[in-house]
């Protein structure tokens, strides 16, 4: 059962495009296993429907179609495979990704501290975006922090509890700097999260802070 | 009554038009002004049926113009909007047969086929971007569908028209300038001289009131 989901903002954002590719692709695991989420989304894009619908027109190019025709006549006629897509290297670490993320480059785990290891999660399109896995081992607590801008972890596996309450799989953490918490794996199990931040500054946040320093933060 | 309940009274009466057996865009192609969601829905799976230029003809005479201004809104020149308003049509050809009308209304789906080619044109200039083609909504191939679920999709596009067109003038134009990015929540801040924690909570409160129509017209 979800029971944290992102801020509908953060979905609006998601459905017209500003939404950065880091938390994008957090928001789009969430997405891919929850209908209330995946059917806002389809609101907010209906929003773009309905305003692009009713957008004064503005004139396109003379010959504009003719000249997509050709493109078209030109793809039709020399029909043939299409440039293999290029493949991120992908370790396998030992848990079943959601195929949102079958595109994505995913690194080994790394040792970053006692019970804490994280993979560093490649975008195809944007090899800039600070995208991780962490797994964190049962019962394990993590030092108290806040964070600078938002940070988004979805729950893959296993769960963590703080003062906010309970995120287990499924559930998406959308924290801003206004939260202070010290997260709590539970005891049966570890805990594995994919988490980005917003920006490409800093990485001081849930988990960013333990991992600043391999970025040279 | 509002124009798009109009629509659907219109086009019940086409329902059992089946686009993979007509040459509908030939008797349809009349003020571009006027195409309604059902009817654009039709041309899409027309164009994916038997590639019907005909129908992407009036598809292309309807939107083309309209993702111009769409892109240019969302901050690009005019040259650049025009050249990816001419690719968003080239892919809408391509990808007509993902088009899914059980889901989304042909608006919608040509948004979304325009919002990744704009991210796509920003990634390539080297420039801010944002989603990522990953999960694509639009890339689900579909099956076959009843006029009926298409019916619901295009309400459900209609829906959020008839939401947007009950906002109180205030909170619409927030909605729509947060919507095109044409400018970002600080701008929004200065020009109408608000501080930004007010226009924040004003984003939020447009998006809860779109979400209490939407609910009410459920």
């Amino acid at each position: 059962m979800i029971k944290h989901h992102p801020s509908d903002e953060t979905l609006f954002r998601y459905a017209n495009g500003s939404l950065e590719p880091g938390p994008s692709i957090v928001v789009a695991v969430h997405v891919g296993g929850c209908a209330a989420c995946c059917s806002r989304i389809g609101e907010y894009e209906a929003v773009g429907g309905s305003l692009l619908h009713d957008i004064e027109p503005e004139p396109v190019e003379t010959g504009a179609l003719d000249r997509v025709m050709a493109v078209i006549d030109v793809n039709e006629a020399g029909r043939g495979a299409a440039a293999p897509r290029h493949r991120l290297p992908r370790a396998d670490i030992g848990i079943r990704l959601p195929q949102v993320l079958d595109d994505c480059g995913i690194g080994p785990w790394r040792w970053i501290g006692p019970g804490v290891r994280w993979s560093r999660v490649t975008l195809p399109d944007d090899d800039s975006a600070n995208v991780m896995l962490l797994k964190v081992t049962a019962g394990r607590r993590l030092p108290e922090h806040t964070h600078v801008g938002l940070e988004y972890t979805h729950v893959l596996k296993g769960a963590f509890h703080d003062a906010r309450g309970r995120y287990g799989p499924g559930d998406l953490d959308e924290a801003d700097d206004d939260v202070q918490h010290q997260p709590i794996v539970e005891e049966d199990g570890e805990c594995i999260c994919i988490a980005a931040v917003e920006g490409r500054t800093k990485l001081r946040g849930f988990f960013g802070r333990l991992i600043q320093p391999l970025f040279g933060g | 009554m509002n124009a798009s309940g109009h629509y659907f009274i219109a086009d019940k009466a086409i329902l059992a038009f089946d686009p993979a057996k007509t040459g509908l865009a030939m008797t349809v192609r009349a003020d571009q002004e006027l195409l309604s969601p059902l009817e654009a829905s039709r041309l899409l799976m027309a164009v994916a049926a038997k590639r019907d230029r005909a129908a992407f003809a009036v598809l292309f005479d309807f939107y083309a113009p309209r993702l111009k201004a769409f892109l240019r809104r969302s901050g690009m020149t005019a040259s650049v909007a025009e050249d990816v308003a001419q690719e968003t049509m080239l892919l809408v050809w391509k990808k007509a047969s993902y088009f899914d009308p059980a889901r989304a209304g042909a608006s919608t789906w040509i948004f979304t086929i325009a919002r990744n080619a704009r991210i796509d044109r920003l990634r390539r200039d080297g420039r801010s971007a944002a989603i990522t083609e990953a999960f694509d909504p639009s890339d689900v191939p579909d099956d076959p569908v009843s006029g009926e679920q298409m019916i619901i999709a295009a309400e459900r596009e209609e829906r959020v028209r008839t939401a947007i067109a009950q906002l109180p003038p205030e909170q619409a134009d927030i909605l729509k300038k947060s919507f095109f990015g044409e400018e970002t929540q600080s701008e929004i801040a200065y020009t109408s001289g608000i501080p930004l924690g007010t226009v924040k909570s004003r984003v939020r409160l447009a998006l809860g009131r779109l979400r209490q129509i939407l609910d009410d017209l459920k």
